[in-house]
């Protein structure tokens, strides 16, 4: 059996999808057999970022409506032959989803694979409680500012009261991904740091990926940043999905890594 | 002589109106079956009446040591206050709204976006970034910068709040803050 991870932020843009996509195919690279879910029906990124855009030929809510097999549904990825990907509709919208519908799709897949990561649309509505019913842990990604944590904490507290899980006297597991940390800008004290941000959330960090602008591109041209050895992003979410695969890999502090005038002018003269 | 000490409990009535005390004896005579009923007051033939067809021990006009009634008196308010007393040991994040009627001890922080809605009093022993509506007498709370707080439908200043614990009072239509623990207390 499979374990279900959901993705979530409560708000919109913090890098959800980016995450959902990095960790599934680092989980894959460890060895484990993933898929990545996107549930943001009518919304769809995913299949962007992975550049899969193309090979879409049968969506999710075609699986959940019995129109097309599972197997039929599932992608297979260009980058890691144990990572899979299904696809959202893009054409229909959230309201398609009910319970009953969403737990089979949740249960055939964990028949299928060590872990399904699902992808939840941004926000607190239907589509965000249909994704985080019938998980088994969460993910929280947020931005280190205000807006993006107290959305979160929203998500958490939704997560808290509304998930199957808890319904049946169990708790969710959360781990919190703070990403795009700006390390120089944390130590002006510009930035929220990452241990007031646990204090308020109160729940395990799983890693803390710094800004990256080789994310953009890697996104638009659909190669996950985890591919990207050299990046700082990609290592961190490759450390990420290490740590989800269940090896321990030590914490690394990205706050304190900076690219200081001094560690460039070092590298000039190594 | 044969002799015996034991404790009793006795239940003092002063009668004002016979019919509400026989009306109230008429319902509850089942619980103090075991309880010697000592009448003041305008106590009437038919009360007395009432009370030995329904078997009840009973003494009139008697003075009796008064220690054990005082003790009574505390224990039931001590009761009281206990059971109006919630204490919370959770987050309470942003969304979640918190109503409480009656005194509140909270030991966990409120985010910013809760909201904390007490009759009585509240005690809340970290960090507020959301909003508190309290009517209670008085108000405990660590320095809260962010926090939005009503007290008895006047708002708190918060910058006011600048020590680890302050208390809140409302005396005379004015809102009183003294500092209970002015610094983080080092055990070691």
């Amino acid at each position: 059996m499979g374990i279900v991870i959901a993705v979530i932020s409560g708000k919109g843009g913090v890098g959800k999808t980016t995450a959902a996509a990095n960790i599934g195919l680092g989980i894959a690279m460890n060895g484990k057999k993933c898929v990545v879910v996107d549930f943001d029906i009518g919304q769809r990124n995913l299949d962007m970022i992975l550049g899969l855009e193309n090979r879409v030929v049968y969506d999710i809510v075609q699986v959940m409506d019995k129109e097309v097999n599972i197997k039929q549904a599932l992608i297979k990825s260009k980058s890691h032959d144990k990572f899979y990907f299904l696809a959202a509709s893009q054409t229909k919208d959230k309201t398609v989803l009910n319970s009953k519908k969403v737990k089979e799709l949740v249960d055939s897949l964990k028949e299928e694979f060590d872990f399904v990561i699902l992808d939840s649309p941004a926000g607190i509505e239907s589509g965000y409680e249909h994704t985080i019913e019938f998980a088994d842990a969460a993910v929280v990604v947020v931005n280190p500012e205000v807006s993006s944590i107290r959305d979160a904490d929203r998500a958490i507290g939704i997560l808290d009261s509304k998930s199957q899980k808890v319904k049946d006297g169990g708790e969710v597991e959360k781990y919190l991904i703070i990403n795009r940390i700006e390390p120089n800008m944390v130590k002006r004290g510009e930035m929220l740091n990452s241990k007031d941000i646990l204090d308020i959330l109160n729940i395990n960090l799983l890693g803390k990926v710094p800004e990256d602008k080789a994310v953009i591109d890697a996104s638009n041209q659909g190669k996950p940043i985890i591919l990207d050895k050299s990046s700082k992003a990609g290592q961190a979410y490759f450390r990420i999905a290490s740590r989800i695969s269940g090896n321990s890999i030590e914490m690394v502090d990205v706050e304190s890594e900076t690219d200081g005038i001094f560690k460039k002018l070092t590298g000039i003269f190594k | 002589m044969k002799s015996k000490q034991y404790s009793l409990k006795v239940l003092e009535v002063e009668v004002e109106d016979e019919q509400e005390t026989i009306a109230f004896f008429e319902k509850n005579y089942i619980l103090f079956q075991n309880h010697l009923i000592s009448l003041k007051g305008k106590v009437t033939d038919n009360l007395l009446k009432l009370l030995k067809s329904k078997k009840l021990s009973y003494i009139v006009d008697t003075n009796l040591p008064k220690a054990k009634v005082t003790k009574v008196e505390q224990k039931e308010e001590h009761e009281k206050l206990r059971n109006s007393l919630v204490v919370i040991d959770k987050i309470i994040r942003s969304g979640q709204e918190i109503v409480i009627d009656g005194d509140l001890l909270l030991l966990n922080r409120v985010n910013s976006g809760a909201v904390i809605r007490v009759s009585g009093n509240l005690i809340i022993s970290r960090i507020v970034e959301g909003s508190i509506y309290c009517n209670g007498e008085f108000m405990m709370l660590v320095a809260s910068p962010k926090a939005n707080i009503i007290f008895n439908g006047v708002e708190v200043d918060n910058s006011y709040l600048k020590d680890k614990l302050n208390r809140i009072e409302l005396k005379n239509n004015e809102i009183i803050i003294t500092p209970v623990i002015k610094k983080e207390i080092n055990w070691a």
